[in-house]
């Protein structure tokens, strides 16, 4: 691993390669697991490419996932395919009771080669009831979710400034958006992001 | 002990008087009477006249309670209400849980504990109403009266954005919990926007077929890898330097890599 590293270090603060022509692919970022469905699907219908649900069991590279609708679907994760779980994460991290977004391309067998599986993701908005210790204690339409700032992980965007590791200018009674990742059947998320109007 | 009763129809009084007050002039309470449990139980159409009716009672049993001769009767009549509250109370979280109850004002909450903390309180004072006599001085008796009515305010989520609020703001001013520690690792995050900002990550996105696979700080750099049609890109991001200037880039083939 460390060679590895040291020639892509070389090779980046060498100089490196040229950077030529350009076609388009969409962002792998947490924010696109909420992005809008590919505008070839008649509104109404299932998006063949899309999957969510819990994951049931892993065999191998497949999870077996049980939709919210009951409909089971087997997803299979490549070489290529990008895993989120408050960043991005290996295989190994993907745990039977996730629940998960996945994006791919659905195969003749019905299974979903995914590129882009979101583990636990949540996108919740609220308002800060209190803040003790490391967590924001959120007010979500009466319900409250504890999120946890993970020190190295949690940034906050105050308005239009670049991310920040301080979370410390969140106040108590104001308005905010959490992007996150769920503790399974809890009330407790970890903080990815937290979106602050000022 | 006569002394302590003696005074709980003035604080149940009180109470009542608030409520209807809120229930018949409140514009804002009407404008939020849709929300009400009151609202999903009467219907929608019913739910500012059935807001009314209940201030109205609430207003007649106020005057009765505050306005001389006492009488045991206003105390049964406190404590129907206050059975009646708790009856409501109890219902409307069986059966629309995501209702706020519209006791004592408009908020949004759903009902919690503390509402039937404040009708429990409010229906022992009632009870304790029946059997009031004319109030005859007594310092302890004027103590718990006031203890009783500064609970009932603290049980109310009504009034949480005047002291609640504000008292949790004093408290983290003063704790600071989320204060950064010590300068501890970057957050990824905190990188990729900077990265996603620069010229070179503009000019390789198009060839770049994952999310981050690799990530590693050195000598003050962060290196974030990505893979590319052709093999791999590699980022180098300044981790002090909020410049996106600073970002270089190479396109590593996978022959290279062999």
């Amino acid at each position: 691993m460390t060679t590895r590293r040291q020639m892509l270090k070389s090779a980046v603060l060498g100089g490196g390669a040229t950077v030529v022509a350009a076609t388009a692919l969409g962002s792998l970022g947490p924010e696109a697991a909420f992005g809008q469905a590919a505008p070839d699907i008649e509104p109404g219908a299932v998006d063949p490419n899309f999957a969510e649900g819990r994951i049931r069991s892993i065999k191998d590279n497949t999870l077996l996932v049980l939709g919210s609708n009951m409909v089971f679907h087997s997803i299979r994760v490549v070489d290529g395919t990008s895993l989120w779980k408050l960043g991005p994460v290996s295989f190994d991290q993907a745990k039977p009771g996730d629940g998960l977004y996945a994006r791919g391309v659905r195969m003749p067998d019905g299974v979903l080669a995914a590129e882009s599986v979101w583990l636990n993701i949540v996108n919740i908005k609220g308002h800060i009831r209190n803040i003790t210790g490391d967590k924001l204690h959120l007010d979500h339409g009466g319900k409250e979710i504890l999120c946890h700032r993970i020190p190295g992980k949690s940034v906050a965007i105050y308005s239009d400034s670049p991310p920040s590791a301080d979370l410390s200018p969140l106040r108590v009674g104001q308005h905010v958006q959490i992007l996150g990742a769920w503790r399974p059947d809890t009330n407790e998320v970890d903080i990815a992001t937290v979106f602050s109007a000022h | 002990m006569h002394g302590i009763a003696a005074l709980q129809p003035y604080v149940i009084g009180l109470v009542l008087l608030w409520a209807s007050l809120t229930k018949l002039f409140s514009a804002r309470m009407r404008a939020e009477a849709g929300r009400t449990a009151l609202a999903r139980l009467a219907g929608p159409a019913r739910a500012v006249p059935a807001l009314r009716l209940a201030g109205a009672l609430e207003l007649v049993v106020a005057a009765a309670l505050l306005l001389p001769p006492v009488l045991p009767v206003e105390g049964v009549a406190a404590t129907a209400l206050s059975t009646g509250f708790l009856a409501y109370l109890a219902y409307a979280r069986l059966t629309v849980p995501e209702s706020s109850c519209g006791c004592l004002g408009a908020h949004s909450r759903p009902i919690e504990g503390r509402s039937f903390a404040r009708a429990g309180l409010l229906l022992a004072a009632s009870v304790a109403a029946i059997w009031a006599g004319p109030y005859t001085g007594g310092v302890w008796a004027a103590l718990v009266a006031a203890a009783e009515v500064l609970v009932l305010l603290g049980l109310s989520p009504e009034l949480d954005r005047h002291w609640l609020m504000p008292l949790r703001r004093l408290v983290v001013r003063v704790r600071k919990p989320l204060a950064p520690g010590p300068q501890g690792e970057v957050p990824l995050e905190v990188t990729l926007r900077l990265l996603y900002r620069s010229r070179a990550y503009c000019s390789a996105s198009a060839r770049l077929v994952s999310d981050v696979q690799d990530v590693w700080d050195e000598d003050g750099m962060r290196f974030v890898v990505y893979a590319a049609r052709e093999g791999l890109a590699v980022f180098a991001v300044p981790l002090a330097d909020a410049d996106p200037a600073g970002v270089r880039v190479a396109l590593v083939g996978e022959p290279a890599l062999a």
